[in-house]
């Protein structure tokens, strides 16, 4: 009888609390989300001027390519000047508080890259950063 | 006696909720985020644009240091063409003439990307962080 009550009551103890790991693993999961950032990365690679002063921006969301050919990239496309415009206003409607970062090659011409600047200027984008690297 | 022990237990059993599955959905959430989460990096420069709106003064503009960049990419500042070295003190001797004389780059819609880089570089370095571009036409 007695040996019975024993038992059960190992049996008891035998079993993991696994709440202190949900607690961890619950405030893990709340940091990755809260701190995902969906990119918008714009599909090809560019050759970046360097600039010593260069700094990283906080809360660059959209990312605008602009490479040596001087075809304007976005979101993995490469789309038309005047479609840059709504392109912005769609991912800047996704992620308000995120900037716009523009990649221009060493060879882009400044035409595009100011057109760039501006599209974003009038899709609502208040923080436009020019990429450079740090040498 | 046994009897009512074995029920107590079963009960305890079954009032328990069984964390398994959802333990595997928050882990499956968890490894995706970690995954989809991009510590990207990248480093750049801010920039200023004047509106579009407004009427294009800037050759007009008082006290503002123009640089202007051409189709060859020459960097033009007080009407001298300077090289891309010298352009920080350039535009630092300008500053320390006045210290409150904002930087506009007038590039050329030909001029490559690094020159603009390059001046807008300098500018920083010269403690100019005042900086508008503007395109000539």
């Amino acid at each position: 009888m007695r040996e019975a009550v024993e038992e059960l009551l190992t049996e008891e103890e035998a079993e993991i609390n696994l709440t202190p790991m949900l607690d961890v693993v619950f405030i893990m999961l709340i940091f990755f989300i809260v701190t995902a950032v969906f990119v918008k990365e714009p599909g090809i690679q560019v050759d970046r001027p360097t600039a010593l002063t260069a700094l990283v921006p906080d809360g660059a969301a959209i990312f605008i390519a602009v490479s040596s050919q001087n075809e304007v990239w976005i979101d993995g496309r490469s789309v038309d000047l005047s479609g840059l415009k709504p392109v912005i206003e769609r991912l800047h409607s996704e992620n308000p508080e995120g900037g716009v970062v523009i990649q221009a090659d060493n060879e882009a011409m400044n035409e595009f890259v100011l057109a760039a600047m501006d599209a974003a200027k009038e899709a609502g984008v208040a923080d436009v950063t020019l990429a450079a690297a740090v040498p | 006696m046994r009897k009512h022990i074995a029920n107590i237990k079963l009960e305890d059993e079954e009032n328990e909720i069984n964390l398994t599955p959802m333990l595997d959905v928050v882990f499956i959430m968890l490894i995706f985020f970690i995954v989809t989460a991009s510590f990207l990096r990248e480093t750049g420069l801010d920039t200023n644009r004047p509106e579009q709106d407004q009427p294009q003064v800037l050759q007009d503009e008082e006290g503002a240091i123009l640089v202007v960049i051409d189709e060859t990419d020459d960097i033009w500042i007080d009407n001298r063409v300077v090289d891309p070295r010298a352009v920080r003190a350039n535009i630092e001797r300008l500053h320390a003439e006045d210290p409150d004389r904002p930087l506009v780059v007038q590039a050329s819609s030909t001029s490559r990307a690094a020159t603009l880089v390059i001046v807008m570089d300098a500018s920083r370095q010269a403690d100019v962080y005042d900086i508008s571009i503007a395109s000539a036409n």
